[in-house]
């Protein structure tokens, strides 16, 4: 069962709709509220509309929410967190509604993007606040147990006016993790994170993703999305603009070409038997060899290329398509 | 093929949705960049000079005091007071034209409404200074042809002037109404000019107390609201102390109690100066005996204190 | 009464630099009595400016001020208030533990020195009843500049507007807004437990007493109200 999302439909680029690939778009399965659950939710500040009838339904697994800045993730997400309420519509975490309604709290854990923690407070006396503050039964195991889990056990007893940005940023993640929520929301986490403390983020968000429960974090900087996760959400000025794993929503944008880089035994005879060829729209042959082919069908292309090849009998060296990247996926959406 | 050659080194500038996206993909490995001409120029001008920054920065600082140039919430308390100075103002000049007579002086008036004149610095102050301060951008002010004393001036400046501006305006008020209600002809205009003389000196005088305690206690803290009580405390904290020294046994105490308190200095000089300005009845007012020279001289090694306190705050803060 | 907030609360109190803005204003009032009292003021001098007018109309109203909107709007304006708010507490369990909080620590700040002062003015009876009236006087102010701190963005300046114009300059020209001032409560109540000759009370005790309780009340719900609704803005402005 599929969730098909909202389309943003005065945009003249993608003419057809948008399905959501990859399982994250299950609206629950057999009758359970799926984790996070969003119906035709809109927000509003006056004139301005930040958040434009968004739906969509996240189950366990990392989900990456991806858009450039003001395109409303933020707001998203601080309505997920029961931060705002929506203008129109219904946010409900495993079937409850977040506004107004603390108990929510105890299956929902939150990174916030701003940077405010106590300073005063050493990493331990903080997490355990935080574990007191849930109500749970041996706070300060739990607190060991999620400083243990992001790696600031040797650090746990300065205080956290004296730590760096990354040490701070995972404080605070033991500190949402503290009460073993099925749900962790995370806003722009990895800024300001060197590569090193990137990589032990990711692994923590993934093993925390594969052990069933639901992350959804949020990031305007392509490379980290498509490291952590394939799968995304891709909101752009308020609207939801594609959902799945991304290499998919690429493929589905048919009407835009795809560029491949080929490398062969003899470029130009293989530039001109491709031109023959429909799905092909144009060839370059850029300086240092090689030739980089825009075709606008995919599907058709990748099989009518090694058909020509060997008509042709040119042997093909390399075949690299160039702009798979979430970049250029990126760059197509927010252009439209 | 150059163009080629172009567009597939060039990463699109413009919004071209079709072409390589990456450049460094290039087979043949070589990173590409074209720089675009798009008219850009530097400035090759003339550049007016240190005086006209310091003006633009006076000018500047004058209007954010009165919350001119900025969202109608930073004009609600400025002109708040405005108003209900210039409503006291009108006021008095009704009665005056009722009953004939004149119930509070120009001077007597600056007086009158110190607390607002102290709550008009506590909101501004703040503004001009605090604000600055807390948002980090004193490098962008230092890094033009600005000197370093000329930015705590050009504040204190502006400060000054919007404080005699509140004080003036409703003086200027009652001038006005003075002068179209007179029986006596021109010497009766002649007699409110005289009298509104000191008046507006006895202003310039309120101003230039008030504003240079306020910077300097605004310039402490980046925070508005704390520079705000800061400056609150401070005259909240004096005015008491006088109190109770007017009240001690001692006759030289009760004619120094006034030193302490800012209100009460700018009182103690103004009767100094223009007795007649001030003390209209006899009998009240402050008494400063003889000490009338000694609070003149406080006014003016107060005023100059709070200013290099100033300048030697900005001179710590600039450094950093 | 949950001790986890309280004790965070306190602590960030402690930990500010502004908390020591409120040590002056106490010593002064110590200072200013012992001076008096040495130098043999007549009592009937010196208790107006420094019991009422400096003591009860300005160190007390200054003090909750600068706590009432310290427990709660510091945390506001750094953003930390995420941390408690996103856990499954009911409002008024944060509410009531910072109140309490501010009510204790204004209270101790103002109480002492007027307790002193009081004694050294004229008698234990009346410095008694004036740390039992700024200790009223502390829960009214306590519950109005929480409350403040959740319904506007700039808390300390409307604070200041209150005392300032409302109570100070107002309270002392229009009688009629006396019935509506916390600081007028407070002197009624002094000058009603201490029956001391050296200030009146302007206002009735009853309607002291019901516009007190009202007030603490009223202040309290409206902040656990607000802060159950309580939104933080979309992006990062």
């Amino acid at each position: 069962m599929t969730t098909s999302t909202s389309t943003p439909s005065s945009t003249p680029a993608a003419a057809a709709p948008v399905t959501s690939a990859a399982g994250t778009g299950t609206a629950g399965t057999a009758g359970r509220p799926a984790a996070i659950e969003l119906a035709g939710v809109s927000r509003w500040y006056g004139n301005v509309v930040a958040v434009n009838d968004v739906s969509m339904a996240l189950n366990a697994g990392v989900t990456g929410l991806l858009g450039p800045n003001g395109a409303g993730k933020t707001t998203l997400l601080h309505m997920m967190a029961g931060f705002l309420p929506p203008s129109r519509g219904a946010v409900t975490v495993d079937g409850e509604p977040t506004w107004r309604n603390p108990g929510v709290y105890r299956k929902l854990g939150l990174v916030s993007e701003r940077e405010a923690v106590h300073g005063f407070l050493t990493a331990y006396e903080f997490v355990l606040a935080s574990a007191r503050l849930h109500g749970l039964p041996d706070p300060a195991a739990a607190a060991r147990r999620a400083i243990e889990l992001v790696e600031m056990t040797p650090a746990q007893d300065r205080r956290i006016g004296t730590y760096s940005k990354g040490m701070r940023q995972r404080t605070r993640v033991a500190a949402a993790l503290v009460h073993d929520p099925t749900v962790l929301l995370l806003d722009e986490p990895f800024n300001g994170m060197d590569p090193r403390q990137r990589m032990h983020m990711m692994t923590l968000l993934h093993s925390l993703g594969d052990a069933g429960r639901t992350i959804l974090f949020s990031s305007h900087i392509l490379e980290e999305v498509e490291q952590v996760s394939g799968t995304v959400q891709v909101m752009v000025a308020g609207r939801l603009a594609a959902s799945g794993d991304f290499r998919s929503i690429r493929r589905l944008m048919t009407n835009r070409p795809h560029v491949f880089a080929v490398q062969s035994s003899d470029d130009r005879a293989l530039a001109v038997a491709l031109l023959r060829h429909d799905s092909v729209t144009g060839v370059d042959l850029p300086k240092g060899g090689g030739i980089t082919v825009r075709a606008g069908d995919y599907g058709s292309f990748t099989r009518a290329l090694p058909r020509i090849a060997l008509t042709e009998g040119i042997r093909v060296h390399r075949l690299l398509p160039s702009d798979e990247s979430l970049e250029s996926v990126f760059s197509y959406l927010v252009e439209a | 093929m150059s163009t080629s050659d172009q567009l597939t080194a060039a990463r699109g500038t413009g919004p071209t949705p079709a072409g390589p996206a990456v450049a460094g993909t290039t087979s043949n490995g070589a990173p590409g960049g074209v720089i675009h001409d798009i008219g850009y120029q530097r400035y090759t001008g003339a550049r007016l000079g240190r005086r006209h920054v310091v003006g633009a920065l006076y000018a500047h600082s004058l209007r954010t005091a009165f919350g001119l140039g900025r969202s109608a919430k930073a004009k609600i308390f400025p002109w708040f007071i405005v108003g209900v100075v210039v409503a006291a103002a009108a006021g008095l000049v009704a009665v005056r034209a009722q009953i004939g007579q004149v119930l509070l002086s120009y001077a007597q008036f600056a007086d009158t409404m110190s607390w607002l004149v102290i709550f008009f610095v506590a909101v501004v102050a703040p503004e001009l200074v605090s604000r600055d301060l807390g948002s980090g951008v004193l490098p962008l002010y230092f890094s033009r042809p600005l000197r370093l004393v000329d930015y705590p001036l050009a504040k204190f400046a502006a400060l000054a002037t919007a404080v005699f501006m509140l004080l003036g305006a409703p003086q200027l008020v009652m001038f006005l109404g003075g002068a179209f209600t007179t029986d006596a002809g021109w010497s009766g205009v002649w007699d409110e000019v005289t009298d509104l003389a000191p008046g507006l000196a006895y202003a310039v005088l309120w101003a230039g107390v008030f504003s240079a305690i306020g910077l300097a206690v605004a310039s402490v803290t980046g925070k508005r609201a704390f520079a705000a009580g800061g400056i609150v405390a401070v005259f909240l904290m004096t005015t008491p102390i006088g109190g109770v020294l007017s009240v001690l046994p001692s006759v030289t105490a009760n004619q120094l109690a006034g030193l302490v308190a800012p209100s009460s200095l700018v009182q103690g000089t103004g009767i100094w100066l223009f007795r007649d300005a001030l003390i209209t009845e006899a009998g009240t007012g402050l008494d400063t005996g003889g000490f009338g020279p000694l609070y003149g001289l406080v006014t003016v090694v107060l005023i100059a204190g709070c200013i290099a306190a100033l300048i030697a705050r900005y001179r710590k803060a600039a450094r950093r | 009464m949950n001790s986890t907030v309280m004790w965070i609360t306190a602590r960030g109190l402690f930990g500010r630099r502004r908390f020591l803005l409120l040590l002056p204003l106490p010593v002064l009032v110590i200072a200013l009595a012992v001076l008096c009292r040495w130098l043999g003021v007549a009592p009937g001098n010196w208790a107006q400016p420094v019991l009422i007018a400096l003591g009860l109309a300005v160190v007390l109203p200054v003090v909750a001020l600068i706590v009432g909107t310290g427990v709660l709007g510091s945390e506001i304006d750094d953003g930390t208030i995420v941390h408690v708010l996103s856990k499954p507490l009911p409002r008024w369990q944060i509410v009531l533990p910072k109140l309490v909080v501010a009510f204790g620590v204004t209270t101790l700040t103002v109480a002492v020195p007027l307790y002193v002062a009081g004694v050294l003015a004229e008698s234990v009876r009346l410095g008694l009843a004036l740390a039992a009236a700024s200790a009223a006087g502390a829960l009214a102010y306590s519950a109005l500049f929480v409350a403040l701190s959740l319904v506007t963005r700039r808390p300390v300046l409307l604070g200041l507007v209150y005392v300032l114009i409302w109570e100070g300059l107002l309270g002392n020209i229009v009688s009629g807004t006396q019935v509506l001032s916390v600081q007028q409560y407070v002197v009624t109540f002094a000058d009603r437990m201490a029956a001391t000759t050296l200030f009146d009370g302007q206002v009735s005790v009853t309607v002291s007493v019901i516009m007190t309780a009202v007030i603490a009340v009223l202040f309290t719900l409206l902040a656990i109200d607000r802060l159950r609704s309580f939104s933080v803005a979309g992006e990062t402005s």
